[in-house]
């Protein structure tokens, strides 16, 4: 036994004492069930299994210490009403919103960032990581650090685009529905269910296969594919508003279709269409990368996390795991955005009551 | 007639007419090809003479109509033509692989329905506390990463680094059940990570969205503990989203298997379609959709026959 | 009834409940003392936001998510309910200190038939066996005068009328036979017809089994059908509390009083308009119906130039019906709408700017009225751009004016936003948008129903003092015969889509009346303690149920 694993259990079980000593209850079950599950790791993985254990506590308590500060940073630059909110944000919302915006200032300066171009040969194929090769080269010699920076430029930015557009057709035409009513309503509603009952990606590979592969097609097909996602959506909360006593009051004003989505539905409808372009972003950003990955989607040479995840996947077989890299980055800027949304969510839940 | 089962009936056309409508997306989706299909497969340096060969063999000749009605009668007895590639029958091609894709969906189910349900009650009970905020974080950690994602970390983890299970799914004719358990572990596992973490947060909110409800509070005046409160009191009320949620899924294990089924090479009929999208051999791409379509829309139609059967009030009208 | 000297069962002292808003922890209830002996009814009386309920379910150890009871004690039967475990309170519940929710048809779980919920308490504590507790349930249902005894706890919750689940709960309530019971408004959210059934029905029971009771209720005139005595609350503080009889005729506190003394705002009725007036709005021989279900018959009235016409029905009678057809949003089938004797088109769409500026409407729920996300000077200004085409200083001046109109201060309201106002002023500034496009007809649609009895004076006063100045025509919506009483100079009363009976108010209220009129009248609550026994010994006891049937 080494002194390495002596001194893991001899710190979680410390740890676990004082928690229980100072009575802080769900602190110390957690060290104690981490203390738990450690044996069993230890007794099938080894030293290496506590070294992973180790690393990844090692890991999520820089994620929360970079969260807590920039949530600091935040509030600080931040004016007085929005300090306010952030202030009650939790931990996981910080870290997003700074991976958030580590990813846009990625995205603005990638020329700056990256050290080489994007489709730029610099060495020989899989190259390992040295002082000029961050993370080492891919398959064909290029520099997958400067990749991943100027893949946040593509990738991001197509998803962004692609996400705006169904944006706009979806929120429209479900404001006018619920406005409106009666045939457009229906009709719409119709047409809704039948593209949703097609598979996301399924109808995404049925377009490309009849009008090729070509950024703009790309970015329209997505915006099809979940435009009536966001069509059923605003139209249920424009729904709701819409029954309510102020709607008729105007209604019965005689005002225009145009100033009551304008005026009165769209200020009560915001909170809930902001968190819904936040998921809508997570699915459109995983089906552009899923397509990258199946080689459907951006095509080479231009830099993208999906098919760069693909043409280094062999790499995997081998232990390295240069292929996760780009995998995680679609991963992690996911994840961000779903706990900023989540934190959106509970935040609209709890005002209501 | 009892009004349950008109109102399944009604959902029932209703889910037919939606299968007919997308059979003619499908179908008059790829007449809006530019040019016709005959120029798509043999590309722009095909003769007149081979393009007019393909076209009869096609039967291009006739209206686009007669051939939706021909395609349709001949899917309806599982007759999808030829591949324009390979020249095989679709329907051959298809079949095995569609088995293939059935089991991997229903390994993954076995294990994922059971664990999620279980897990988002037990989320729901200790609702606010640490153990449910690390699940709630876990839980979007899974839905948020891309599935190869996953798949390359179990593959790193279980395949090259421990050795236990295949990183390939390779099936042969003859494995014992328990053989083709531990070749599809992996793939069916990558699935179950993403869809116990939707389905266990979606069980989470249909039972919390009940806990304010006013029977609630007279359950837990009535001296009901906890655990009735929820199981007794919350479940049964939750059961229409629950349902909704898992046919959801198990529509997603059905279709979503795409991205699977390529990173751990499984033959499916996803990497069938794949392969034939980028080949753009059409009656493969079609017969696959209308397969998936046609999945897709019936699990849906389960979910919604089955929350009408849970309603009290439906289910004992006045 | 005689005040029972018996032994103390629940003694509150000192109690303080604190509530979560915000971010932090703000006292809701201040140190309420309350005592109560075996067998005794105490009415916990006061406004919405007194802290009644909170207290009521404080009196079971309860509290609600998001509130904690911060100090004080709860000593029930010799035990301290604030430090008890949790496990020992839920042994309480429902086995010797049970409750009863405003809302039956919300409080029973869906899922499950109402005996099952009824049996569920017994069986759980091992008090009887399932076929006793059934039995039991039975008995009670029979002893609470429900139809069908027999069979009606088979039956779903949604099967069963909201007068009847409101005993069905009583009786669940009644399984353990416990020592005390809260109720809490278990009226409220009743028809004044239903709601006798189910006050006869727990008085009855409570008064059998010689169970204690907290009565919780914003209705003077019921609790003082029901309690002992009566305790009075003011935003968590307590007010006084005396013997129901005392309390009733020599009220002590100032707020007391003032509650006691609302009832009497009335105004006198105008003289009716000659035979050749033509009225504002007149309703001639209208029928509607939503889909297939019809809901008005051959409704007619009419509505003069400064005058007010109430009209008066339970839920389902087609008040609020027969004001969306006047409105335009429910076309009717049949039969008219004239304004000033010229005919109005039957859809809203396709009437005028003008047609639609000369009829307003004020809402019941203020709440969902105002749009909470716009400011109060674009509410008001609105209609006053829309129609007058006010712009710049012209419509500031304009909304000033009408802020001064309803007795708001112009500079404190002209930028805020509903969601900061209280109930009383949101219910102003939906008057003040009314007014804003000069009407001619204004809808009041249950506009007092929602709020506090004092805040409700203030906004009748206010309707009647603008009739004056601007003289405006009224329709009064409301089920309320005191609001009737008080505004009212034409009554129309309505039932099941049809008009029963109407006539100028001093007409409306001497008999002889319509039968179902009378059923009315005699079913709203008087202050007086022994109204509902002479009630009832004029309908006969079996005959509560019947009476609200005609």
């Amino acid at each position: 036994m080494s002194y390495f694993v002596v001194g893991y259990y001899a710190m979680l079980i410390g740890a676990s004492c004082l928690a229980a000593h100072f009575k802080q209850r769900s602190l110390f079950l957690l060290l104690f069930s981490l203390t738990l599950v450690s044996f069993v790791m230890g007794i099938i993985g080894g030293a290496p299994a506590l070294w992973f254990v180790t690393v990844g506590a090692g890991l999520i308590a820089l994620a929360a210490g970079t969260s807590y500060a920039f949530r600091e940073f935040l509030v600080t630059i931040a004016p007085p009403e929005t300090a306010k909110e952030l202030r009650t944000a939790p931990l996981t919302a910080a870290f997003g919103l700074f991976v958030i915006f580590t990813c846009a200032i990625a995205m603005v300066f990638a020329d700056l960032i990256a050290p080489y171009g994007e489709a730029e040969v610099i060495s020989s194929a899989f190259a390992p990581p040295d002082e000029n090769l961050l993370l080492g080269a891919d398959q064909l010699g290029r520099d997958i650090f400067s990749r991943l920076i100027y893949g946040a430029r593509n990738t991001v930015g197509l998803a962004l685009a692609a996400t705006a557009l169904a944006f706009i057709m979806g929120a429209l035409a479900g404001l006018y529905a619920a406005t409106k009513g009666g045939m457009f309503d229906q009709a719409m509603g119709r047409i809704a269910d039948i593209i949703m009952s097609v598979p996301s990606l399924i109808f995404a590979l049925l377009m490309l296969s009849i009008f090729g592969t070509n950024l703009a097609i790309l970015v329209i097909i997505v915006a099809i594919i979940y435009s009536p996602r966001v069509f059923r959506l605003t139209r249920a909360v424009a729904g709701n508003v819409v029954v309510m006593d102020y709607i008729e009051a105007a209604k019965l004003r005689g005002e225009g279709t145009w100033y009551l989505i304008r005026k009165e539905i769209l200020p009560n409808s915001t909170a809930p269409l902001i968190a819904e372009f936040g998921l809508e972003f997570c699915f459109v950003f995983l089906l552009i990368a899923g397509l990258s990955f199946l080689g459907l989607g951006i095509q080479p040479p231009t830099a993208d996390w999906g098919s760069m995840v693909r043409e280094n996947a062999t790499l995997i077989s081998f232990g390295d795991i240069t292929p996760l890299i780009p995998a995680g980055a679609i991963a992690l800027l996911t994840v961000a955005v779903n706990f900023v949304v989540d934190w959106m969510l509970f935040r609209s839940s709890g005002l209501k009551e | 007639m009892s009004p349950v089962i008109i109102i399944v009936l009604k959902r029932l056309g209703l889910g037919l007419l939606t299968l007919f409508a997308i059979s003619i997306l499908i179908f008059f989706a790829v007449e809006m090809l530019p040019g016709d299909i005959a120029q798509a497969v043999l590309g722009q340096g095909a003769t007149e003479e081979n393009l007019a060969a393909l076209r009869e063999k096609l039967g291009l000749d006739q209206p686009a109509p007669v051939r939706y009605l021909q395609w349709l009668s001949g899917a309806l007895v599982g007759d999808f033509g030829t591949s324009l590639v390979s020249g095989e029958r679709v329907s051959e091609a298809i079949s095995g692989r569609f088995t293939n894709t059935l089991f991997l969906a229903a390994y993954a189910a076995v294990i994922a329905v059971p664990v999620a349900i279980i897990l988002g009650i037990i989320v729901a009970l200790l609702r606010e506390t640490l153990f449910d905020r690390v699940s709630n974080i876990l839980a979007l950690t899974a839905i948020s990463s891309p599935e190869f994602f996953l798949g390359y970390i179990l593959i790193l983890v279980f395949a090259v680094n421990m050795g236990a299970f295949p990183a390939i799914a390779r099936l042969s004719g003859d494995l014992s059940f328990l053989e083709l358990l531990h070749r599809t572990f992996l793939p069916a596992l990558t699935m179950v990570l993403v869809v116990v973490a939707h389905m266990m947060r979606m069980t989470r909110a249909a039972i919390i969205n009940l806990l304010a409800s006013p029977y609630i509070e007279m359950a837990r005046l009535k001296g009901a503990p906890p655990w009735k409160v929820i199981v007794h009191h919350a479940l049964p009320n939750a059961w229409a989203p629950i349902i909704n949620v898992v046919a959801l899924n198990l529509a997603y294990l059905v279709t979503g298997v795409v991205l699977v089924e390529v990173v751990f090479v499984y033959p499916g009929i996803g990497q069938l379609l794949v392969d034939a999208v980028s080949k753009r051999d059409f009656p493969i791409v079609q017969a696959c959709c209308l397969i998936f379509a046609a999945t897709f829309i019936l699990l849906n139609l389960a979910a919604d026959v089955g929350a009408i059967l849970t309603n009290p009030r439906l289910r004992h009208p006045k | 009834m005689p005040s029972k000297k018996k032994e103390v069962l629940l003694r509150i002292e000192d109690l303080r409940i604190e509530g979560f808003s915000n971010e932090t922890w703000i006292e809701i209830v201040h140190g309420v003392n309350l005592t109560l002996h075996r067998g005794e009814v105490l009415g916990l009386i006061g406004e919405s936001g007194a802290g009644k309920s909170t207290i009521g379910l404080a009196a079971m150890g309860f509290a609600r998510d998001g509130c904690r009871i911060s100090g004080g004690s709860v000593e029930f039967d010799g035990m301290e309910l604030t430090t008890t475990p949790q496990s020992a309170l839920r042994a309480l519940r429902g086995s010797r200190i049970a409750y009863v929710a405003q809302s039956a048809a919300a409080s029973f779980n869906p899922a499950h038939k109402i005996i099952d919920q009824h049996t569920e308490a017994p069986l759980h504590y091992r008090i009887k066996k399932r076929l006793e507790a059934q039995e039991d349930a039975m008995e009670l249902y029979e002893r609470l005068r429900l139809p069908n005894p027999g069979e009606i706890g088979f039956r779903y919750p949604h099967q069963v009328s909201g007068g009847q689940l409101q005993r069905a709960m009583t009786a669940m309530a009644m399984a353990c036979r416990p020592d005390l019971i809260i109720f809490d408004e278990p009226t409220t959210a009743l028809d004044v017809t239903t709601q006798i059934e189910v006050l006869a029905a727990i008085r009855d029971i409570v008064e059998q089994f010689d169970t204690a009771a907290i009565y919780i209720t914003h209705d003077l005139a019921v609790v003082a059908q029901m309690a002992d005595k009566i305790k009075v609350l003011l935003k968590g503080h307590e007010v006084e509390e005396a013997a129901t009889e005392s309390m009733l005729d020599s009220p002590k506190e100032d707020y007391t009083k003032s509650l006691w003394a609302v009832r009497s705002f009335r105004r006198e009725q105008k003289s009716p308009p000659g035979d050749d007036a033509v009225p504002v709005i007149s309703v001639q021989g209208i029928d509607a119906a939503y889909g297939d279900a019809k809901v008005l018959e051959d409704v007619s009235f009419a509505v003069h130039a400064g005058m007010t016409v109430a009209v008066v029905g339970e839920s389902g009678s087609g008040k609020s019906t027969a004001a969306r057809c006047i409105t335009g949003l429910l076309p009717p089938l049949t039969g008219q709408i004239l304004f000033n004797g010229t005919p109005l088109p039957p859809r809203y769409r396709d009437r005028t700017k003008e047609q639609l500026r000369q009829a307003q409407m004020i809402y019941q729920m203020a709440d969902t009225a105002l749009n909470p996300k716009v400011r109060i000077s674009d509410i008001i200004g609105r209609p006053a751009e829309f129609y007058g085409g006010l712009k710049g200083a012209k419509l500031k001046n304009r909304v000033d004016e009408l802020l001064d109109l309803i007795e708001l201060e112009p500079s404190k309201f002209y930028h805020r936003y509903p969601p900061e106002l209280s109930g009383g002023q949101k219910q102003r500034i939906g008057i003040a948008r009314a007014l804003a496009a000069e009407p001619a007809f204004i809808i009041c649609d249950e506009v007092t129903s929602a709020l506090d009895q004092l805040v409700a004076e203030g906004i009748l006063k206010l309707l009647d003092r603008l009739q004056d100045e601007l003289n405006l025509a009224y329709m009064f919506i409301t089920h309320d015969l005191a609001t009737v009483r008080a505004i009212a100079d034409h009554v129309v009363v309505m039932q099941k889509g049809r008009v029963v009976e109407q006539g100028p108010k001093t007409e409306m209220f001497t008999p002889p009346h319509h039968p179902y009129t009378d059923l009315l009248l005699s079913s709203v609550p008087e202050m007086d303690p022994n109204w509902l026994t002479t009630l009832l010994e004029e309908r006969g006891v079996d005959n509560i149920g019947e009476a609200a049937k005609v």
